[in-house]
């Protein structure tokens, strides 16, 4: 993506001499190969097409003008919004509170019953293959089925939204914990046997820590795939929530209404995904060798593993690949390999001790 | 310094077609101040020998005792891997295998791992220590207990030579200060004419070919002349009984 | 010690053995088999007793309602088309989505293009369905380009990212030691690069599918006037509970065959190799 060429500017390579390239000539280049300045480019873009596009829609429908959200009108909703001066019966932040307790009270619940079943059928065969099939149907279910219909069975109010985030979220609970229960470190439990560790502290210190990394990928997804569905379900069956919320707008055919909300109420779920969940994990996991240098390729790198990795996870391609772009976090599975009696298959590097 | 029976062992994996005998009949004696390597090539039984004495594993039949004078004798193991919970510190690692946390327990724990020059890495967790390192913790979380038997399964074989070498000398200097018995299972020669005072030759099909004593004096040097030779004469029953047959 | 070295006495009947591995074999399948329709008539049985008495059947049809619904429902002849009309809609805008998202994936190889379009991705792959079925549902109403854009918005990001994952690990070494051997570039594709991809492409258009069947359903929901969703909407504001549970359910089972049974086994097949299958 080189606009200057150097070889068209030395045409006489002959010259032993190198001729720099000048300064300008070097910035531009790094510029136009830079990701970072993609990355700037693209919002840009964006606005422009997006004027460009109401231009010309406007232009051969005209009645379309009331329809077309500009960027100024979406740009100056959201910062009403912000500002708490809303035509919606709650302003923002009352009504992210209701979603999120909402969310809150259902992944709780979630997690419980996830984790008792996920536990089981990792331990036992028989649970496994009395449950499967289920888990499986449940995670296929698109959340829309879930959210009509606790929206007719459970009318309007908390229950709904509620249930629907347990639905939505138990299949995940289930399979990551289940994976857990199958990974435990069998070398690390060798160990203590040998040393005769009592039964309490082998719980205690080795089996909770193992399954703590597959709990918090569980509730990861519980939390990911919680909020979209509870958003579906208020939109159904709410009378407030940032779900009720978008579709007052859309019953009002404000598009900028529907879009400035969404907007925030997305960046808002993301924001506080990724501040909880790194804050905890930073604490939870602060005994993992470090992995801090996130450099921006291996983000979105870790985004897309993460996307294949927790579809693997999830044995099927439906529910998993319903859109968790949060990172699993990396399990025992990579750091211990279950073997059972045999070491060799460490990786370890070996400095100089 | 315990003592180790064990009669007629003989231990299978598997059933009908796939099955796989990993110890043949092995009848052997240990007791007293004694550092017996365990040698012969791969699959010949050495580890399974020593999950069944550790107790990890349970024989096919025979019978199987350790004891010190008297009593069920306790022991120590230290594995290929460290085996080190990642998500503790290395006290609390040592910690972990004590019978207690008491303020005597911890001061011996420090103790040990300042024997293995770690004394000062108390608070680390593994994933902060290079692979040498976790394997001297290893070792001093198997002394540290204060056993009556040690159990170590190829304890250096992943590591590079230079530590491995250091970390010899130092299982050595901690070997004869403490006066316990020490199973040492190697697929090195070498090593084990090192720091033995007695060599069990395994075949493969898990059957104990022979039984060596060695009663040069230590420390041993790799490069001592006698040393060589006797590292020789290991070598040379290794191929009179056929044990060095690579399968 | 020296070892004894008589060998060990052989235990009495060999071929009794086999005959036990196989039994405990054949034991454990039937086991495996039972439980999981134990499975079966437990959660059925549950769903029909709840219905009528835990809560009200209007409000949760059991199992056999809703199959008397699907009988009626057919014999009307509604059925057919209703599928009809969405599986066409799923099939444009999956494939529109298809080649998108594998437009994107490979130009984003380019670093500045990697960061134009990586935010689109993220978007894309966050952004809950509902949210685009809602918008172009408000600016294109009822006509055809409505759900279309929305299922692509949708499922091209997932698809991106797998068609990405699979790109960015082509392994260069094969490809290098074929150029060394003057292979030409239309056999190294054929043989090196195009064998490579095929297991990234067939996740994808896993993943994408599962992800389009459920945005155009809901799509359907808002801005149809045919096709399942609209059937549910219908059934929905009509009440009829038995008539929604009837028609997500005989989708979802359609869906669900087609992902499993129909992809699964192709997968299995083609790519058993890959060795990553967990059924």
């Amino acid at each position: 993506m080189s606009v200057l060429n150097e070889a068209e500017r030395t045409p006489d390579s002959s010259f032993a001499a190198q001729e720099q390239p000048t300064v300008l000539a070097k910035a531009w280049r790094r510029l136009t190969r830079s990701s970072l300045t993609g990355r700037i480019l693209f919002p840009i873009t964006c606005l422009v097409f997006w004027l460009l596009a109401i231009k010309i829609v406007t232009t051969i429908w005209p009645f379309a003008v009331d329809v077309l959200p500009t960027p100024g009108q979406v740009f100056g909703f959201m910062w009403n919004e912000i500002r708490g001066d809303t035509l919606a019966p709650h302003n923002m932040y009352e009504t992210f509170g209701i979603s999120l307790q909402r969310l809150a009270i259902g992944m709780v619940i979630a997690m419980i019953i996830g984790t008792i079943i996920g536990i089981a059928m990792g331990l036992s065969k028989a649970v496994d293959a009395f449950f499967n099939d289920w888990v499986v149907a449940i995670l296929a279910m698109p959340n829309l089925a879930w959210a009509l219909f606790c929206s007719l069975a459970f009318g309007f109010g908390d229950l709904g939204p509620i249930i629907t985030v347990v639905l939505t979220g138990v299949p995940f609970v289930i399979i990551n914990v289940r994976e857990g229960v199958r990974n435990t470190p069998a070398d690390l439990f060798d160990m203590a046997r040998a040393f005769d560790v009592p039964r309490k502290r082998v719980i205690r210190q080795v089996l909770i820590p193992s399954l703590m990394p597959f709990l918090f990928a569980a509730a990861r997804y519980a939390f990911a795939l919680g909020w979209k569905g509870l958003v579906v379900a208020e939109v159904f069956g709410g009378q407030d929530g940032a779900g009720w919320t978008i579709k007052f707008w859309y019953d009002a055919h404000r598009a900028y209404g529907v879009v400035g909300y969404a907007l925030l109420f997305v960046i808002f779920a993301l924001v506080f995904e990724k501040f909880m969940f790194d804050q905890l994990s930073k604490k939870l996991f602060k005994w993992r060798p470090a992995v801090d240098a996130e450099v921006v390729e291996e983000r979105f790198d870790g985004t897309a593993k993460a996307a294949v990795a927790s579809a693997a996870a999830a044995s099927t391609a439906t529910g998993a690949a319903l859109g968790s772009i949060t990172l699993a976090t990396e399990g025992p599975p990579a750091d211990q390999p279950a073997q059972p009696h045999s070491d060799e298959t460490i990786r370890r590097d070996n400095d100089h001790g | 310094m315990a003592d180790i029976a064990v009669q007629n062992l003989h231990k299978e994996f598997g059933l009908g077609a796939d099955k796989v005998i990993a110890l043949e009949n092995v009848n052997l004696e240990i007791s007293g101040h004694a550092f017996v390597s365990i040698v012969g090539a791969s699959g010949c039984g050495k580890s399974t020998l020593l999950n069944i004495l550790s107790g990890i594993d349970v024989p096919t039949s025979g019978r199987v005792s350790i004891t010190q004078d008297g009593k069920a004798a306790r022991a120590g193991y230290v594995f290929q891997a460290a085996r080190l919970l990642p998500w503790r510190s290395v006290m609390d690692n040592m910690l972990f295998v004590q019978k207690d946390k008491s303020e005597a327990t911890r001061q011996r724990c420090q103790r040990y791992l300042e024997m293995v020059q770690l004394g000062d890495k108390g608070n680390k967790y593994p994933g902060e220590l290079s692979g040498g390192m976790q394997q001297r913790v290893g070792i001093a979380r198997a002394f540290s207990t204060e056993p009556d038997v040690l159990f170590m399964d190829e304890p250096f074989s992943h590591l590079d030579a230079i530590t491995a070498r250091s970390l010899r000398a130092e299982l050595h200097t901690i070997w004869a200060e403490t006066g316990k018995t020490v199973v040492f299972v190697t697929h090195d020669v070498g090593e084990a004419v090192e720091l033995s005072n007695r060599i069990l030759v395994f075949a493969k099909g898990g059957r104990l070919a022979d039984d060596i004593n060695l009663t040069l004096p230590f420390p041993r040097d790799v490069a001592d002349a006698d040393v060589a030779l006797k590292k020789a004469d290991v070598f040379r029953t290794f191929e009179n009984i056929g044990a060095l047959a690579v399968s | 010690m020296a070892t004894t070295l008589d060998s060990p006495p052989k235990p009495p009947v060999r071929t009794s053995e086999e005959d036990l591995v196989r039994a405990a074999k054949r034991k454990n399948r039937i086991t495996t088999w039972g439980w999981r329709l134990a499975g079966y008539v437990f959660f059925l049985g549950v769903w029909e007793l709840a219905s009528g008495n835990l809560m009200d059947e209007r409000l949760l049809p059991g199992p056999s309602t809703v199959f008397e619904t699907f009988g009626r429902l057919w014999a009307s002849g509604d059925v057919p088309g209703a599928f009809a009309t969405t599986l066409t809609r799923i099939a444009i805008g999956f494939t529109i989505a298809f080649f998108v998202g594998i437009g994107v994936g490979v130009l984003m190889q380019n670093r500045f293009l990697n960061g134009f379009f990586r935010d689109a991705v993220t978007i894309g792959v966050t952004t809950p369905g509902l949210i685009w079925a809602l918008l172009t549902a408000i600016i294109f109403g009822n006509r055809t380009a409505g759900p279309i854009i929305a299922i692509v918005l949708t499922t091209f990001a997932i698809i991106t990212v797998n068609v990405s994952e699979g790109i960015k690990s082509i392994p260069k070494d094969l490809n290098d030691m074929a150029k060394s051997f003057d292979v030409g570039v239309v056999k190294r594709n054929r043989h090196i690069v195009l064998p490579h991809l095929a297991p990234f492409t067939f996740t994808a258009v896993r993943f994408g599918f599962s992800i389009a069947w459920k945005v155009t359903v809901l799509t359907e929901v808002f801005a149809a006037s045919k096709g399942i969703g609209f059937e549910m909407r219908t059934a929905t504001q009509l009440f009829r509970l038995d008539e929604f549970l009837t028609w997500i359910l005989a989708f979802y089972f359609v869906a669900l065959f087609l992902d499993k049974v129909v992809l699964e086994s192709i997968e299995r097949r083609f790519f058993s190799w890959r060795g990553e299958l967990k059924s």
